[in-house]
């Protein structure tokens, strides 16, 4: 088992080190001044830029940029916001906690309510029972996420008035303890659920392919030739039998969860690194934009490894294939 | 081609997708024709509720609603299937050359592909976005730059597979250059399963248009109903409509493009969701 992981960690350095250099490929291409296009659409005093010159190694050849751009990076070094007054890493590290609250709240709720609604529509007796449940998943697939939370904002936040409109928390509260959590469990609500039917639409359509699929397998005929009862066979087989491929697809998603749902956060102006992706774009604020990308690069392979290691652990055959 | 057309109308999915998509393409192409007013044309004060004058109300500066989502599906449907389309082109030459040639150059553009599908999806648009701006052509190399590996993973596999048969081998034999068996003898063979993606990719492509349309960084030049979304998100105590009508007309092509798919997975692979043991009554 050691040696699947070292394995997996050796295989994911090279990813890394390859999505570091995509990233400087692509800045490469941006047209005009380099150092414009690291601070982005501000004046740029001579003093900042022989520093970032200097850092860079912009007048150097584009083989040492590249080795000064990993060295930087190596030092955790994301650079600084010029116009936030801040280094990247910092920005970044704030906003990362909130996102991972929201994404997994999402997940908790989404999860569960899509594998069960994969699975009765795959094991239902009734057809029309699979087609409301299809449908109903295909309107959810099609509805992009930031528009389901424009109308449950006008529908929960302004009509009925139940939660708050934006945000992650009053500008002022007194509230402590258990007020406290249930003043931001109302300001969580609202995008939390608007994450979930995102997720539940997607993990209930993987859910039904997958049980399909595990329905047509071998020992599901030895169980019906064991006289095995239906729930007995959904129970025991299917349903561990068809998840198994889902939560390799959420183990993903929720590493991409952490770039943050961008166009949700947007929607209710929840301060995650979606928003502070967003923010940076608009500002043209390049160091950000590029600190964000990296981040989120970097924690999608982080899970995929996780997720990967986890499966080793869970089953034995994948440890075995390598 | 016509049989499949033919096949796809006596799909349950696929004769609803049809219809679905056919009327927005009407709709697209006769706009100007059926829309009331013009998309810049201030027609009544602003922000008046759907009535009779106007079915969708106006907007935030008087312009009617119905016009404006009526305009907005020609620039919506075009960024969708020329981001797809080129996506197809990009993705399937990767997965063409990838496929039949095996070896160093398989090697190294399927990691590539994979590179690419680290990244959400809306991060490298948004990335590209940032760097290069968002034209309308750069709007379709970000979305396409974005999707591509997904067309070419599946054309990879497709002449992986194909690549083996007989046929192959005998127009090897007969000593045929490479162009005429990869472009006249596999291609053909190996296209019915990418028609689905593409069908996919385009729903795919409206969907990000219209995310990036409402965060206010598509084309300031054009109309699109994520454009739409994005001064309706200001509005949405006093103006509902503004917000509700452009997003059914993206949900509306999104589920049509779906359907159309699903129809023709069930045309291209007709065995695809039959169950084949099932579950004791």
């Amino acid at each position: 088992m050691a040696r699947y992981v070292l394995l997996r960690l050796l295989q994911a350095i090279p990813m890394v080190a390859c999505v570091v250099i995509l990233v400087f490929v692509l800045l490469q291409f941006t047209p005009g001044d380099p150092v414009q296009a690291i601070v982005g659409d501000y004046p740029v005093p001579p003093a900042f830029r022989a520093a970032i010159v200097l850092q860079y190694h912009l007048d150097d050849t584009l083989p040492v940029r590249l080795l000064h751009f990993f060295i930087n990076l190596l030092h955790g070094d994301l650079g600084y916001s010029y116009q936030q007054q801040e280094f990247v890493a910092t920005l970044i590290l704030q906003r990362a906690p909130r996102t991972l609250l929201l994404a997994a709240s999402a997940f908790v709720i989404g999860v569960p309510v899509g594998i069960g609604i994969g699975l009765i529509s795959a094991t239902t007796r009734s057809g029309n029972v699979d087609r409301f449940w299809t449908t109903a998943v295909l309107v959810g697939y099609a509805i992009p996420g930031f528009w389901l939370g424009q109308l449950l904002v006008i529908l929960f936040a302004m009509q009925l008035g139940w939660f708050p409109t934006q945000g992650m928390a009053p500008v002022f509260s007194r509230a402590s303890g258990t007020a406290f959590v249930l003043e931001r469990v109302r300001y969580l609500a609202l995008p939390a659920i608007t994450y979930a039917v995102y997720e539940a639409t997607r993990v209930a359509r993987l859910m039904r392919a997958s049980t399909i699929e595990t329905l047509g397998a071998g020992y599901i005929v030895t169980a019906r030739a064991k006289g095995l009862s239906r729930g007995a066979i959904i129970r025991g087989h299917i349903l561990r039998n068809s998840s198994l491929p889902v939560l390799t697809v959420m183990g993903y998603a929720f590493g991409v969860a952490m770039g943050g749902a961008v166009l949700i956060e947007t929607v209710f102006s929840w301060p995650g690194i979606g928003l502070l992706l967003i923010e940076a774009i608009r500002n043209r604020d390049n160091q950000v934009v590029v600190g964000v990308v990296l981040f989120i690069s970097l924690a999608v392979i982080v899970m995929n490894l996780i997720v990967d290691i986890l499966y080793g652990l869970l089953d034995p055959r994948i440890r075995a294939g390598r | 081609m016509r049989g499949m057309l033919g096949r796809l109308a006596g799909t349950r999915y696929g004769i609803a997708g049809l219809l679905i998509m056919l009327v927005l393409v009407l709709l697209a192409v006769f706009a100007p024709v059926l829309a009331p007013y013009g998309p810049r044309q201030q027609v009544g004060i602003s922000l008046l509720p759907p009535s009779r004058a106007f079915p969708m109300g106006t907007d935030n500066i008087g312009r009617d609603m119905l016009s404006l989502v009526l305009i907005s599906t020609r620039a919506s449907l075009l960024i969708g299937v020329t981001a797809a389309l080129a996506a197809l082109l990009v993705g399937g030459t990767v997965g063409m050359l990838a496929g039949y040639w095996r070896g160093t150059t398989e090697a190294v553009l399927m990691r590539l592909a994979e590179l690419f599908q680290i990244l959400p999806v809306i991060v490298v648009v948004l990335f590209a976005i940032a760097l290069f701006g968002s034209s309308f052509w750069l709007l379709i190399a970000a979305v396409a730059l974005a999707i591509w590996p997904l067309e070419a993973r599946l054309i990879y596999g497709q002449f992986v597979n194909l690549r083996q048969r007989e046929f192959v081998a005998a127009a090897i034999v007969a000593d045929m250059p490479a162009w005429h068996i990869v472009l006249r003898e596999i291609l053909p063979n190996a296209l019915p399963p990418v028609i689905v993606q593409v069908a996919l990719d385009a729903s795919l492509a409206i969907l990000i248009e219209s995310g990036l349309g409402f965060l206010g960084l598509s084309d300031a030049n054009m109309v699109s109903w994520g454009q739409l979304l994005f001064p309706a998100q200001t509005y949405l105590q006093s103006a509902w409509w503004m917000s509700v009508f452009p997003g059914v007309a993206i949900c509306i092509a999104v589920i049509g493009l779906n359907l159309l798919a699903d129809g023709l997975n069930e045309v291209v692979n007709p065995r695809a969701g039959q169950r084949l043991v099932g579950l004791p009554e």
